[in-house]
């Protein structure tokens, strides 16, 4: 009996131990506190990201923070990286649970990340910038890529991108079609193509967010961002006007035969080799691929016969042709809980430097303080892109996957693939996802 | 017999501290799933109490769950079916041949020691369209052309496609542990068989399968909890939901949304379903001695 009254007693003190160590605690810090008092110790500071690890930003920052290591020794900079957008958004949301988050990660303007900062788990960028007086030197549409739909700021952008159509003109030429002048005129370009044995578009569907990309284009150009920020919140429908008309667009793209087969296990090296190898018409890209694309690196059989184009309008557009996808990157979250003297004069530092090391190495800076370096082997197109950047109109179109709750976007994410290749109907993917929306989307969004 | 107080000491020395690790390392993890299956939370806001709703959202209002089950249960069969069957017929073979046994032995059970990684790397490149990979290339060569087609993609297919690597893979290692058992018949007993003028087939259903039950019953077991558990292979080739099993359900929904304590009912459906497949293969075989 007593075997029996202490093995109960051991058990509930071991489950209260459990349910104790389950619980959040979630204590809100003050992310306002950009000036934190105290004695600059230097010591090594990690940066969870989730950038390519030769790519420009890793690259410049590495030189940054040797020099800053330079005047503070013992300092360093830990630069973690998992260039794997889904792998990455695991470990940076496990970490979190965990409370276990570096002093820096990368993060988008997700519901996730909207809950953190809410939480007090984020500085505020805004404040902090301002302080620094830096905040004027960045370009509008960089900062308003990282703000949350209230308009805070709690991520740094460190990139400058425009997201384009590369063409090749030889093979729009063989099949006698011109570049769409609307997207309407996609499904037609895509059958001309596919008539004279030419993949019409290269996609990277095994990353997903390529393909839900061409999601967020119809509604885009019909309401600007209005539309997905009704939609995530359950407040708008894809049986809406707007909603089924970008769902029969994705449709018919499927219809024409507009993606290579295959499409949905396709990584992205070798969709890129699809057009770089003559065999794709389209391509949908960023100008972080303008080394690859808009070089003599490229191919010297179709180097001379891409191109590019803008994300088409519609008729009765809402938005103008100079507005499109025009990101800042991932953004970069300071983390307030371990945000110190230090921390501060790094960034800082950093910041101050940035924009010059990052623009000399052939990147589009963030910011409008310096001219970028076109590199000697460029095409004319790394010049136009570079421009391009300059005169993105005021409305950025917003990728889905950075809008939407979490399950809401990994479902869309299955369900598009088996809409475009004709698995499911556009009735039956419409209903699936409101349904999908209308359960997760206003809880996610219920803080507002 | 009982054991003298000195060799009780013993016993519990060495046994304590592997129970405490397997306490810690299991059973405490399974509590705190079942615990927080009753909780709802993303990770960051605090935890909020449920009850069931977890269990009843998941059995009666998520047909993507039901989908994966019916996947997971697929997935099973097609591994059971390489896995052991395979091991089966390969190490039959096996017994009748004595030139370059080893070799085989050596090459079948190579994939076992392959890197899960490399092994999606590997099938995502066999399954292949375009670039056209091994599979449709053969098809093709072999005059099938017709059936070429991109494996990964086509909802009717990537089911086989993400459960045949794992059911390859392994094949080997389960071959090598029932080639052991099959050498281990006694000759006597065979070659009295033999003298009693069984053929093959009885030799095999009458003589050596029965001599290795035990060693098949542990086989299937192993082979079954793997695959009920299964989640790397289909993880790396697929995000499809055709081909979703009930582990990589599980593992979208706590790590990619955030969402815990669904996730966790899910893996308290895991280990009871693993417990109840392990329970009738016990019933299952007991009756056959039985019998």
């Amino acid at each position: 009996m007593k075997t029996l009254r202490t093995i109960t007693v051991a058990a509930v003190s071991a489950l209260a131990l459990i349910v104790s160590g389950c619980g959040t605690g979630a204590s809100v810090q003050d992310a306002n506190n950009i000036n934190p008092t105290g004695d600059i110790k230097a010591r090594e500071i990690s940066w969870l990201l989730s950038r390519p690890a030769d790519g420009g930003v890793i690259t410049a920052m590495n030189k940054i923070a040797k020099e800053y290591a330079k005047k503070h020794p013992g300092f360093s900079l830990n630069l973690i990286t998992t260039p794997d957008r889904p792998s990455y958004i695991q470990k940076l949301e496990t970490l979190a649970a965990a409370k276990k988050l570096p002093e820096l990660f990368d993060i988008d303007a997700t519901p996730f990340a909207q809950k953190l900062a809410a939480s007090g788990n984020m500085i505020n960028i805004e404040k902090l910038l301002k302080d620094m007086n830096l905040y004027d030197e960045y370009r509008t549409s960089a900062l308003d890529y990282q703000r949350f739909d209230d308009g805070s700021l709690y991520m740094v952008p460190f990139e400058s991108q425009v997201e384009v159509f590369f063409y090749n003109k030889a093979l729009f030429k063989q099949a006698g079609v011109e570049v769409p002048a609307t997207l309407d005129d996609f499904p037609k370009v895509c059958k001309a193509l596919r008539a004279k044995g030419i993949t019409p578009i290269a996609l990277d569907g095994q990353d997903m967010w390529p393909l839900e990309r061409y999601m967020a284009y119809y509604p885009f150009r019909a309401s600007g961002g209005d539309y997905i920020k009704q939609l995530k919140r359950g407040k708008a429908k894809l049986s809406d006007e707007v909603g089924r008309q970008a769902v029969e667009w994705m449709a018919s793209l499927g219809e024409a035969g507009c993606f290579q087969e295959g499409f949905s296990s396709t990584g992205y090296s070798d969709a890129q080799a699809l057009f770089t190898t003559g065999k794709a018409a389209i391509y949908n890209d960023g100008s972080w691929d303008a080394s690859a694309l808009a070089t003599d690196s490229l191919n010297s059989e179709v180097r001379d016969d891409v191109d590019y184009f803008h994300l088409p309008v519609i008729e009765n557009s809402a938005t103008a042709q100079n507005e499109y996808v025009a990101p800042s990157g991932i953004g970069m979250a300071v983390n307030s809980q371990s945000f110190d003297p230090l921390v501060r004069d790094f960034l800082e530092f950093a910041l101050k430097r940035y924009p010059e090391v990052y623009g000399s190495s052939g990147q589009i800076s963030p910011t409008t303080n310096v001219e970028p370096t076109i590199p000697d082997n460029a095409t004319p197109l790394y010049k136009r892109l570079f421009e391009d950047a300059d005169n993105v109109g005021q409305t950025t179109a917003m990728p889905w996957d950075t809008q939407l709750d979490s399950t809401s976007n990994t479902r869309l994410q299955q369900e598009l693939p088996l809409l475009v290749q004709g698995d499911v109907s556009v009735d039956e993917f419409i209903s699936t996802m409101d349904k999908v929306i209308a359960e997760n989307g206003p809880k996610a969004f219920a803080e507002d | 017999m009982m054991l003298p107080s000195r060799s009780k000491k013993s016993v519990l020395i060495f046994l304590v501290p592997p129970l405490l690790f397997y306490g810690a390392g299991v059973l405490l993890p399974v509590v705190q799933s079942l615990v927080l299956s009753f909780f709802s939370w993303d990770g960051i806001s605090d935890m909020k109490f449920v009850g069931f709703s977890n269990y009843v959202q998941m059995l009666s209002n998520d047909s993507v769950f039901w989908q994966a089950f019916g996947n997971s249960m697929i997935y099973l069969v097609i591994c059971l079916t390489l896995q052991l069957g395979g091991a089966l017929l390969v190490a039959t073979l096996l017994l009748q041949i004595t030139k370059g046994r080893d070799l085989i032995k050596t090459l079948y059970l190579l994939p076992a020691v392959i890197s899960t990684v490399a092994i999606g790397f590997l099938f995502q490149r066999i399954y292949s369209v375009d670039p056209v990979g091994l599979l449709n290339r053969l098809l093709d060569v072999v005059g099938l052309s017709g059936l070429q087609q991109a494996w990964l993609s086509n909802p009717s297919t990537i089911l086989a496609a993400v459960s045949f690597p794992e059911g390859w893979r392994f094949s080997g290692l389960y071959m090598l542990i029932i080639y052991a058992a099959f050498m281990a018949v006694p000759t006597e007993l065979e070659e009295a068989a033999k003298l009693d003028g069984v053929n093959n087939w009885q030799m095999f259903s009458k003589i050596r399968f029965p001599y290795i039950r035990p060693v098949w019953i542990t086989t299937t077991i192993m082979a079954v909890t793997y695959a009920l558990r299964g989640f790397d292979i289909p993880y790396l080739l697929s995000n499809s939901r055709y081909g979703q099993l009930v582990t990589t359900y599980m593992y979208r929904t706590a790590f990619t949304n955030t969402n815990y304590g669904y996730a966790s009912a899910m893996a308290v459906f895991i280990v009871i379903e693993c417990l109840v497949a392990v329970g009738l293969i016990f019933v299952f075989m007991k009756r056959k001695v039985d019998e």
